[in-house]
C-alpha cells in the first residue's frame, strides 16, 4: 500500500469508516465527515465500500455485510475479487473493471455477483475512481445495489405475458349460434377466469345457443380444474346458452369417476364432432348428405 | 354524493347500500379496472355492506388504494361495533348465514377478490379488508 | 315511486318484466310483490324476468328473483330469466349463488320462444 493513501482498514464491526479521512484530501469529493458517516451508515440497501489502488477492500458498510455476508474484519485486506463468481474471474472481470474505472473515472456493470455462503446475487456495481487534488489515484469507492428481487419480478411478469399469450384461448364461431372453445393445458383458477370471460362474452356478442369446450388438450384433470370447468358451465348457462364438454378421453372419464365429479348435469361426448351432432340438435338443424343420383 | 380516498363512509340505512355500491363502482373504475372486476368488487362490497346493515346497523365503509411496482390496487374495508362473529372460520363456509341471504356473504366475497381478512371480536365489533389487484 | 320504476309488459300473453338497473332493498322488495299482483289478475301463459340492465346481482337480490320464480312456478307460470350481462354470471358463478335449474335466455326472442316451448310441454302432459 502506498504510504500517501488516506483510505485505511478500519477493521471492527463494519460500523467504523475511515473517521482519519481528511475531508479536503484524500476522499474531498466525498465530504468524509460525521454526515457522510451517518450517510452510509443508513444506506442499508447498498454496499459501500473503498478499495486501495490495488483492489484490497479498506472499508466495509452494514448494507456490504448484510448482503455480500462477510462482517468488516473478515473481509477487510481481501482481494474484491473475492465477490466475483469463477465464470467472472476467467473474464478478468475484476481487473478489467479497475482499469476502466482509471481510465474513464467511472465503471458500471450489472452482473451476478457471489455472497459469502456461495450464493450468488444478481447486482448492480458502480465503481469509481478516487483521486487526490494532486490527482494521484488513492483507490476506488464501490457501490452495489442487490437487483436479485426486481430481477425475478421482472422475469415473473416477462413469463406470466408469456403464458398469457401462449394459452390465450381462442374462442371460434363454428357455426351460426355455435361456439368453440379448444381448451390445452391446464387450468388454474386464474386461466379459468380469463376462460370464463373470454367464453362468455363471445357467447354474447355470436348470440351463441350452443358452446362447445372441448378438453382434448387438457392433460390431467383434478377436482379443481373440474371445479373450474363446471363454474365456467354454470356461468355460460346463466346467460342462456348450453354447454357441451367435448373430447372426454377414457382416461379423463376415468378420472372424474375415481375423482366423484358429478357431471350428469353436463352434456359431454368423446369426439368433438359428436358434440358438434348435438349442438346442431339443440338448434334444431340436421345435416343432410347431398344426393348425387347419377351413380350408384 | 362524493367520498374521497381513505375517508369513512357512513353506512346507517338500506338506502347507504345502494350509494356504497355507487361510489366503489367509480373508484374501480378510475382505479382502471375492466367491467368483469368492477363487477365482482361492486358485488363483494355490496354483501359486505349488507353484512353491515343487516348484523350491526350501522358501521362505514372506506376505500384506499395500493400502489406497488408491479401492480396496482384497491382496498375497501368494511368497519361495525356489531355483535362480532363468533365462529369466523364456521362464518367463512358456503351457505352459512344467519340472516336473509344465500349465505354467500363472506365466502363468496373472499372468491370474488384477491384478498379478503376478518378482523372480529364479540360484542366488540367486526373489521373486513378486501384487496383486489390489477396488473401494471 | 319504487314501484313505478317496475315496468310490466303483456305480450302474446307472456308477462314482461324488466328489472330495474341498481335497485335498492325497497325496490327489490317491491318487484317481487308487482310481479305477482300482475300476475294473479293475468294469469300469463309465462313470465320473462328481463335482467340485461342489472349491474350488480348480490345475494340479496338473487335470492329475491329466486323466490319470485319459485312463486310463480307454484301459481302455475314457468319463468324465463332473459339477459344476464357475461360479468354479472361470472361475478354470480363465483359468488356461489345458485340459479338451480331456472331457465334462462340470451335475450328477449330466445325467453318467448322458451316460454312457448315450455307451455306446449305442459300442455302435453
Amino acid at each position: 500500500m502506498k504510504t500517501q493513501s488516506q483510505i485505511h482498514a478500519t477493521g471492527g464491526k463494519g460500523e467504523r469508516v475511515p473517521a482519519e479521512v481528511p475531508p479536503n484530501q484524500a476522499a474531498g469529493s466525498l465530504g468524509s465527515d460525521e454526515s457522510y458517516r451517518l450517510l452510509v451508515l443508513t444506506l442499508r440497501d447498498y454496499a459501500i465500500l473503498m478499495l486501495n489502488p490495488e483492489g484490497l477492500v479498506a472499508t466495509w458498510n452494514p448494507g456490504a455485510e448484510r448482503f455480500k455476508g462477510y462482517r468488516a474484519d473478515e473481509i477487510i485486506g481481501k482481494h474484491f475479487s473475492i465477490f466475483y463468481p469463477a465464470e467472472a474471474l476467467a473474464r478478468d472481470l475484476p481487473r478489467i473493471e479497475l482499469e476502466g474505472a482509471t481510465k474513464l473515472g467511472v465503471h458500471e456493470d450489472v452482473g451476478w455477483r457471489v455472497r459469502k455462503d456461495g450464493s450468488q446475487f444478481w447486482a448492480s456495481v458502480t465503481i469509481s475512481a478516487l483521486r487526490s487534488d494532486e490527482g494521484v489515484l488513492i483507490g476506488f469507492s464501490k457501490v452495489t445495489k442487490d437487483l436479485t428481487l426486481q430481477r425475478a419480478a421482472e422475469a415473473r411478469i416477462k413469463r406470466q405475458s408469456d403464458e398469457i399469450l401462449e394459452l390465450a384461448t381462442p374462442v371460434m364461431q363454428v357455426w351460426k349460434g355455435v361456439v368453440m372453445a379448444p381448451l390445452i393445458g391446464s387450468l388454474d383458477s386464474a386461466r379459468t377466469q380469463q376462460f370464463m370471460e373470454r367464453l362468455l362474452n363471445r357467447v354474447v356478442e355470436t348470440n351463441s345457443s350452443v358452446a362447445l369446450v372441448d378438453i382434448m388438450g387438457v392433460p390431467t384433470i383434478d377436482t379443481k380444474t373440474a371445479q373450474h370447468l363446471i363454474e365456467s358451465i354454470t356461468a355460460v348457462r346463466l346467460l342462456g346458452a348450453q354447454v357441451v364438454l367435448t373430447g372426454v378421453r377414457p382416461g379423463i372419464a376415468q378420472t372424474l369417476v375415481h375423482l366423484g365429479i358429478n357431471l350428469a348435469d353436463i352434456l359431454t361426448r368423446s369426439s368433438l364432432a359428436g358434440g358438434l351432432q348435438v349442438a346442431l340438435n339443440i338448434l334444431k338443424l340436421e345435416v343432410v348428405a347431398k344426393t348425387r343420383g347419377l351413380k350408384e | 354524493m362524493t367520498l374521497r380516498l381513505n375517508e369513512d363512509f357512513p353506512v346507517n340505512e338500506e338506502g347507504d347500500i345502494v350509494m356504497a355500491r355507487r361510489l366503489v363502482r367509480e373508484f374501480a373504475l378510475q382505479r382502471g379496472f375492466g367491467s368483469t372486476d368492477i363487477t365482482r368488487i361492486v358485488t363483494a362490497a355490496s354483501e359486505l355492506i349488507r353484512n353491515i346493515y343487516v348484523y350491526a346497523g350501522k358501521g362505514f365503509m372506506r376505500v384506499s388504494f395500493n400502489e406497488e411496482v408491479v401492480r396496482v390496487g384497491i382496498t375497501l374495508t368494511f368497519s361495525d361495533q356489531g355483535p362480532g362473529i363468533p365462529d369466523i372460520a364456521k362464518a367463512m363456509e358456503p351457505g352459512y348465514s344467519t340472516g336473509r341471504s344465500m349465505g354467500m356473504g363472506l365466502s363468496g366475497s373472499k372468491r370474488l377478490m384477491d384478498e379478503l381478512t376478518i378482523r372480529s371480536e364479540v360484542g366488540k365489533g367486526t373489521t373486513v379488508i378486501i384487496v383486489k389487484w390489477l396488473s401494471k | 315511486m319504487t314501484r313505478d320504476n317496475i315496468s310490466v309488459i303483456r305480450l302474446k300473453d307472456i308477462l314482461l318484466v324488466t328489472v330495474p338497473p341498481e335497485p335498492d332493498d325497497e325496490t327489490v322488495s317491491a318487484f317481487q310483490e308487482k310481479v305477482l299482483d300482475v300476475m294473479a289478475s293475468n294469469e300469463p301463459r309465462g313470465l320473462v324476468l328481463d335482467i340485461s340492465t342489472v349491474q350488480t346481482l348480490d345475494s340479496f337480490f338473487a335470492r329475491t328473483l329466486m323466490e319470485t320464480v319459485q312463486m310463480a312456478a307454484l301459481m302455475g307460470t314457468p319463468t324465463v330469466i332473459a339477459g344476464m350481462r357475461p360479468d354479472v354470471a361470472i361475478t354470480a358463478t363465483l359468488l356461489g349463488l345458485s340459479f338451480g335449474r331456472t331457465l334462462t335466455a340470451r335475450n328477449m326472442d330466445s325467453a318467448f320462444d322458451l316460454i312457448i316451448e315450455k307451455a306446449a310441454e305442459d300442455l302435453s302432459i
